[in-house]
């Protein structure tokens, strides 16, 4: 039966692919990327629809145009802060009273733009330890609503083990990955300004967003410190890509944060506009969506990948299709899930697990304490244009480079930024009322500067997920049970980062008005990582520095499952470096039939 | 160029203001009738009558019309909670409500021996400040109602047109050819606001 694909050709079933990969985000769609451009036939699978996003976000739609402020339907539940902290997963189940349950991070401001881009919670539900997980089944991803700081990983990351003897280190170096890294600067665009830091390597930069006065002293003091405040390192085309007629270049229209992320003109990146669409255009490839993948299909004469079953997300069907490689780009999470549910008699515990490390090792970033301040000087100086721009700064990792801190090993950085927004940040915390209260509002709202922390979790064995043996999702497939709690090593980087936060603001002259130290429910940096993971030994990790299992030749996992360790850098960028190396090795392996 | 443009600015904001003070001038000479007469094209659908009358004065206690920009009537903010609370299909925000107008005119009554909408703009200011005695923990039924009470006048007069457009007078929103602020790679400050 014909499947409603929003404009795409249907793809054809019955033949082979040369690949077949499952999901669509920044993994999938650059390996849908990489590979067409090496010529090969590839089926892209996405379990969500395509959603036309550019008219879903209405970036510049003023609040008071919408009927609720941009808030959702009064019959969505947003799962909120507490939800996490008391119950224990599922959040929600089929019976709910609400129409749609999302994770927590449709209690932001705009939320009604992206809430048919969230997974509906009752439709995926999942057990065991609290973790807030956020899920975006649609063509492109969590690309669609992602948080766009874009960070290369150093040698302190790939080698940390060897600096500190936790862990492993990576079989790669950076020296592998920078030329990577490079390839992806060129081709999606990062803006961003260059500090000649050996632990956060810089890129192939386009103008930087511009910082403002808050910003500027804090960046000012903490040079003095030995510190470094850089303009936030977006995955925005800040001067736009020549080569992509999908994308514009950024207008710094400010909306940046309103909406759950999402970028309506296609300046900063998805993986649709960035990546599929021009894919699509080589003729190379074919897109299937509501594609929900259920299984790794196995040729029990070759014991190599044959295939993958999936069931049409909304008329249930059942289909099979062939590829002689199949990629696992359907993220930490559900990747693992995928190659757990792929049991055969070749591979009882799931496919490319002979090591039993799949889902284990799971990690992630720990967040939660930052610190809020204001700039005396700035209070009552009038009204400044200061969030017309992706997002503000970023504050580079600064402990255990040179010493070796005596309470926890690895780093943190912060994110944040300082200055009028649309919304005055301080309209709800300010008490009083009355003709004060409005004045003063109105005063502190360009003073105002915040920063909150992201921090390395350590990779460890025992924070694991697997299958649960009885709940299914509305599909009818196992769902994943979580093992992870956060460790000694993570409570004490989480005290430091709140220490530090509050110093570091208190050492510029910002007075504080508000810090955090509490950890939030794991899961809240949505950057989960780890869970089948890339080394040289085929006993202790699931893939080798190729993405590509050690059981079976023709499987890769292309996504941020296969990291190491999770360093304190967000992901994505990394993600896509590591999946572009992946596939030139792949497109050369097939090409000499070694696959 | 700036100076033109604040000239500007003020002249808007004063023509505003002085619109806003005809119109509270017109609703005394009313007789004592309802505060609704002050946005009549809306029909509250959760708050009575008498309920939206006093909403609507209570709002603009919390966020009044001063020098700089109107307050929470202009805004309509009582008619943004009103729609909001007659689509919720929580009881707990629209009983707190419910019952909260009603502790109002009883603290009313019991400080000014007066109902709120009765009261002068001192009265009324005063039966506020009993609400918002206890801001940082509050305790008793009226401290607790003032909690979403301003929270909801904030929420909508921050979101609406006066607040961002004549209180907050922002900026952003706007297609920019480069971006403000101070610049990593030159060192200067760029604060023009350059349009495409």
């Amino acid at each position: 039966m014909a499947i409603d694909q929003q404009g795409l050709p249907e793809p054809d079933l019955t033949k082979t692919y040369d690949a077949i990969v499952v999901g669509s985000g920044a993994a999938g769609g650059m390996a849908a990327h990489v590979l067409t451009s090496h010529g090969l036939q590839v089926l892209l699978l996405e379990a969500g629809r395509k959603q036309p996003i550019e008219r879903e976000l209405k970036s510049m739609q003023w609040p008071y145009d919408h009927p609720r402020r941009g808030e959702m339907p009064p019959d969505y539940h947003a799962l909120g802060y507490n939800e996490y902290t008391i119950r224990q997963p599922p959040y929600a189940t089929a019976d709910s009273q609400y129409k749609k349950v999302t994770s927590y991070i449709q209690n932001w401001n705009g939320a009604d733009y992206s809430k048919d881009i969230v997974v509906n919670e009752k439709e995926h539900p999942y057990t065991g330890t609290k973790y807030a997980w956020v899920r975006a089944r649609l063509l492109g991803g969590k690309t669609a609503i992602w948080g766009r700081l874009s960070l290369r990983l150093s040698d302190y990351d790939f080698k940390a083990a060897s600096r500190d003897g936790y862990g492993e280190d990576w079989p790669i170096s950076y020296a592998d990955i920078a030329p990577y890294y490079d390839k992806v600067d060129l081709y999606l665009g990062i803006s961003g300004h260059r500090e000649n830091l050996p632990w956060l390597p810089d890129s192939i930069f386009q103008r930087p967003v511009r910082l403002n006065r808050s910003e500027v002293l804090l960046r000012e003091s903490l040079a003095k410190m030995g510190r470094t405040l850089t303009p936030y390192r977006a995955g925005v085309a800040t001067d736009g890509v020549k080569h992509n007629k999908y994308r514009s270049r950024c207008f710094g229209r400010g909306a940046c944060d309103r909406h759950v992320g999402g970028c309506d003109i296609h300046a900063a990146f998805d993986s649709p506009t960035g990546l599929i669409y021009p894919a699509n255009d080589t003729g190379h490839l074919s897109i299937r969506t509501n594609a929900t993948v259920r299984e790794v299909l196995v040729d029990t004469n070759t014991g190599k990948a044959r295939g993958v079953s999936f069931i049409d997300s909304e008329d249930m069907t059942e289909h099979e299709v062939r590829g002689r490689a199949v990629l696992l780009a359907a993220s930490t999470l559900e990747s693992a899930r995928l190659m757990l549910l792929s049991k055969s008699s070749l591979y009882p515990n799931g496919i490319g697990n002979s090591s039993g490390h799949v889902g284990h090792n799971f990690c992630e970033h720990i967040m939660g304490p930052g610190v809020t301040g204001f700039v005396k000087d700035l209070v009552g100086k009038g009204h400044t244009l200061d969030d017309g721009r992706p997002a503000g700064f970023y504050v580079a990792r600064f402990r255990n480079l040179k010493e070796r801190n005596p309470k926890f090993i690895r780093g943190y950085g912060f994110e944040g930024d300082g200055g009028m927004k649309m919304f005055p940040t301080t309209a709800y915390s300010t008490h009083g009322f009355g003709i004060e209260y409005k004045k003063k509002v109105r005063d502190y709202a360009g003073a105002m500067i915040g920063m909150g922390g992201f921090g390395e979790m350590l990779a460890r064995y025992e924070n694991y997920v697997d299958l649960d043996p009885e709940v299914k999702d509305r599909w009818g497939i196992p769902v994943l049970r979580f093992h992870i709690q956060f460790g000694d090593n993570e409570h004490a980087m989480a005290a430091d980062m709140g220490a530090t936060a509050k110093e570091m603001f208190e050492e510029a002259g910002i007075e504080v008005v508000h810090s955090d130290h509490e950890l939030l429910t794991p899961g809240w940096s949505i950057h989960e990582l780890g869970t089948a993971r890339m080394g040289n030994d085929p006993k202790k990790s699931v893939v080798n520095q190729y993405q590509q299992s050690h059981d079976v030749k023709n499987l890769f996992v292309v996504d941020g499952s296969t990291h190491v360790s999770a360093a304190n850098q967000n992901p994505t960028w990394t993600i896509m470096a590591l999946c572009w190396r992946s596939c030139d090795y792949l497109a050369d392996q097939l090409r000499k039939g070694e696959l | 160029m700036s100076d033109e443009l604040d000239r500007r600015d003020f002249v808007r904001i004063a023509a505003i203001g002085a619109a806003a003070a005809a119109t509270g001038a017109a609703q005394d000479g009313d007789g004592g009738g309802t505060g609704a007469a002050t946005t009549p094209a809306y029909t509250p659908r959760f708050f009575t009558p008498q309920e939206y009358a006093l909403a609507d004065e209570l709002t603009e206690v919390i966020i009044p019309t001063d020098a700089e920009s109107p307050g929470a009537k202009a805004a309509h903010c009582a008619a943004y909670i009103d729609y909001r609370l007659a689509e919720s299909e929580d009881p707990v925000p629209r009983d707190g409500w419910r019952a909260g107008l009603k502790m109002v005119d009883a603290l009313s009554q019991k400080l000014n021996g007066a109902t709120f909408l009765q009261a002068t703009p001192q009265q009324r200011i005063a039966v506020v400040a009993a609400m918002a005695a206890n801001e940082e923990s509050p305790k008793t039924p009226e401290e607790k109602f003032f909690e979403d009470l301003k929270h909801r006048a904030v929420n909508a007069y921050y979101t609406s047109k006066i607040g961002i457009h004549q209180d907050q007078q922002y900026k952003g929103n706007v297609y920019l050819e480069e971006f403000v602020g101070w610049d990593a790679n030159d060192g200067q400050w760029h604060m023009q606001i350059k349009k495409p």
